[in-house]
């Protein structure tokens, strides 16, 4: 009983170990990252926890709304992300550790072909205006008064 | 042979029952009527709605190629220098009737059937009609099998051949897929004209017309009316969105 006991302490150990080993290397691997793009504005349209995740999924979600349908709220549309997070004639392009997207997807060594197709940098350095009632980007945030 | 098949909408036909019933009318002959400008973003678009355009041959000029141009500085179509391979959504066709001589320019383009052949032929749904008439390639499924681009009677479908940088953000184009003339649905949806249109009228051509077929207001649907227009293929009834005069 006591052996097991024994055995169990040191397991509890060994994991406890390993996982602040990797929380240690998320951390680096997180400022590694942070320190590439910047966006435009301060506020995205979901927290970064939140959009680091489910970022995917939104423009997915957007994608078939805006062709097939006609339907081009900005909230999570592709073009808009660029806009915010890519400088006009930025000279990181998709593929470059500098560029906005393909920081993390070099990293996490995910491949995405959204740029086969799709502009990697925006057309006009104009930033988007926040909160108005044409233009809800930033709604969850309107009682924070982000805009600058 | 004049074949005009356009159905009305169910609003015009619902205005025009209240009207006859009920005297609906701020004046005598002046009716109270919506005029299809830019839908909200939000909203998805309709089949109360039908985008077409009416192409008048008379008018349109042989040589003149400001239609080409615009569609391509628009849309971003750059020319490899290869044109057997080159995408093109938009081309002058030029018609030379062999017992008159008469010459015939016209531009050809996708015609936005009603039932398009190519969406009947595209094994993963990549090709596909909006709910407006506007028939589209999302380029998120298209796997390039080109089925589409046999099967469209008007040669208006281009395949990308080469790598593309630099595309304008509302005109994704990719290699690998099939393309054609949106009708500039980025500008449609916004409330605007087509490219080409808008360059036939800056060199005063004015011989093409964009417009709500469903709409019997619109410019478009009182020229059909007044002067009729054809189809080009009128024997596959596809029910095309391009009409032509002319011809």
């Amino acid at each position: 009983m006591l052996q097991l006991k024994q055995l169990m302490h040191k397991s509890l150990l060994a994991i406890l170990g390993s996982a602040a080993i990797a929380a240690s290397s998320i951390a680096v691997a997180d400022s590694a990252l942070l320190d590439i793009a910047k966006a435009k504005s301060d506020q995205c349209v979901a927290d970064t926890k939140e959009m680091r995740a489910n970022h995917m999924e939104k423009i997915l979600h957007q994608r078939d709304k805006t062709l097939r349908e006609g339907i081009r709220t900005k909230q999570h549309s592709l073009k808009e992300c660029i806009n915010c997070h890519v400088e006009k004639n930025s000279a990181a392009r998709f593929g470059d550790n500098k560029h906005f997207c393909s920081s993390c997807h070099n990293f996490a060594a995910v491949t995405i072909d959204c740029f086969q197709c799709h502009a990697d940098r925006p057309d006009s350095d104009k930033k988007h205006s926040l909160n108005t009632s044409s233009f809800p980007h930033y709604a969850d945030n309107s009682a924070e008064g982000v805009s600058k | 042979m004049i074949e005009k098949t356009i159905n009305f909408s169910r609003r015009s036909f619902v205005g025009k029952t209240a009207t006859a019933a009920a005297g609906i009318s701020i004046a005598p002959g002046v009716f109270l009527h919506q005029v299809a400008n830019a839908k909200p973003a939000d909203q998805a678009a309709t089949s109360e709605v039908r985008w077409g355009m009416l192409i008048n041959t008379n008018k349109c000029a042989t040589g003149c190629t400001a239609c080409v141009s615009a569609c391509n500085e628009e849309n971003g179509i750059q020319s490899n220098d290869r044109p057997e391979s080159d995408p093109q959504w938009i081309r002058k066709v030029k018609l030379r009737d062999t017992q008159t001589g008469h010459v015939t320019s016209l531009p050809m383009m996708c015609q936005h059937c009603e039932n398009p052949p190519c969406v009947d032929v595209c094994p993963t749904g990549a090709s596909m009609k909006r709910e407006d008439g506007i028939v589209l390639v999302d380029k998120h499924i298209c796997i390039g099998c080109r089925y589409c681009m046999m099967a469209c009677p008007y040669k208006a479908r281009s395949f990308v051949h080469e790598t593309i940088t630099d595309q304008k953000d509302y005109a994704p184009r990719g290699k690998g897929t099939v393309e054609s003339c949106t009708m500039c649905v980025h500008r449609v949806d916004d409330g605007g004209t087509p490219a080409c249109v808008e360059a036939c009228n800056a060199a005063e051509h004015g011989a093409m017309i964009f417009g709500d077929l469903k709409d019997p207001q619109s410019e478009i649907s009182k020229e059909l009316e007044k002067h009729g227009g054809k189809q080009i293929r009128a024997d596959l009834r596809l029910n095309t969105g391009v009409r032509y005069q002319g011809i």
